[in-house]
């Protein structure tokens, strides 16, 4: 488990120069390659207002449906102009590669009758080498 | 004998003075790599308005207004509109509404109105105008009390 980790991390630090703050999300491509059944990407969600916003992190296939992935953390509040890292780790299910979207989501005036959810995605590309 | 030392002396000085000082020139190289960005930052919700026949339920109608976005890209990204899944309706809404969301955007890159997925391959800043109709067929027609709608604006 302990070498699992340690690849993650690894795979992840190879994405992780591509990343810059101060965006609603940074990188929005990567390719990935592993040598675990799961590959990790670590991405940098940004609060473009002034003011404190709830953001959402979710892992969708190409075709929008929810992948299973394991988010820390998947909901946070995110104060103005400010940003974070959220890692992602995405299992491959048995697969070779794997493309999935990550996106930050947030409703920054909710409660009104006509409401914009802001969705940034980005798109992954996932290799698992053996 | 004097005068030989002295010649050989200036005979010397002149030959060095022909000489340039011996430097080495390289070159730096800089890189740089901008990656695909997208800063989507709402500026306002929309506001619908109901038709005098009752059956449209749209920002476009007088008094609505549309939802205003500011999209931030290096280019290289898709702005889009996902279908309406969210709706909060009165109690007294029974029967089906068909919601159609768009938008538009002017500045550093023009798109007229459409519900299409488009490629934002201008860089710079662009400001989207978000709309929402909601329609109704045959004898139905909205309800009074409050509607709610989300809709979601994608940069890909």
């Amino acid at each position: 488990m302990t070498k699992l980790w340690v690849l993650l991390v690894a795979t992840t630090a190879c994405l992780a120069p591509l990343a810059a703050t101060a965006q609603s999300m940074t990188p929005m491509r990567g390719e990935v390659r592993s040598f675990t059944d799961a590959f990790a990407v670590k991405v940098f969600p940004g609060n473009p207002y002034d003011k404190r916003i709830r953001v959402e992190v979710h892992v969708y296939d190409q075709d929008f449906r929810p992948v299973e992935a394991r988010i820390s953390p998947s909901v946070f509040l995110l104060a103005g102009q400010a940003s974070r890292p959220v890692l992602v780790v995405v299992p491959f299910d048995g697969a070779s590669d794997r493309k999935v979207r990550i996106c930050t989501e947030s409703i920054p005036f909710p409660g009104e009758q006509t409401q914009i959810r802001a969705q940034i995605c980005g798109k992954f590309f996932g290799h698992r080498k053996f | 004998m004097k005068f030989v030392r002295a010649a050989i002396g200036a005979a010397l000085l002149v030959g060095c003075a022909g000489q340039t000082a011996s430097a080495a020139t390289g070159n730096v190289l800089f890189n740089g790599t901008i990656t695909a960005t997208c800063t989507l930052t709402v500026n306002s919700n929309g506001t619908m308005t109901v038709s005098s026949n009752l059956q449209s339920l749209s920002s476009h109608n007088a008094g609505g207004s549309a939802g205003s976005v500011q999209v931030d890209t290096t280019g290289g990204v898709q702005l889009s509109v996902d279908p309406v899944t969210t709706t909060t309706v009165p109690a007294a809404d029974v029967t089906a509404t068909t919601w159609t969301p768009t938008f538009a955007t002017t500045g550093a890159q023009t798109i007229s109105e459409t519900g299409t997925a488009t490629a934002l391959t201008v860089p710079g800043t662009s400001t989207a105008a978000i709309n929402l109709a909601g329609t109704k067929s045959g004898t139905n027609r909205f309800s009074a009390g409050n509607y709610q709608a989300t809709v979601t604006v994608r940069c890909e």
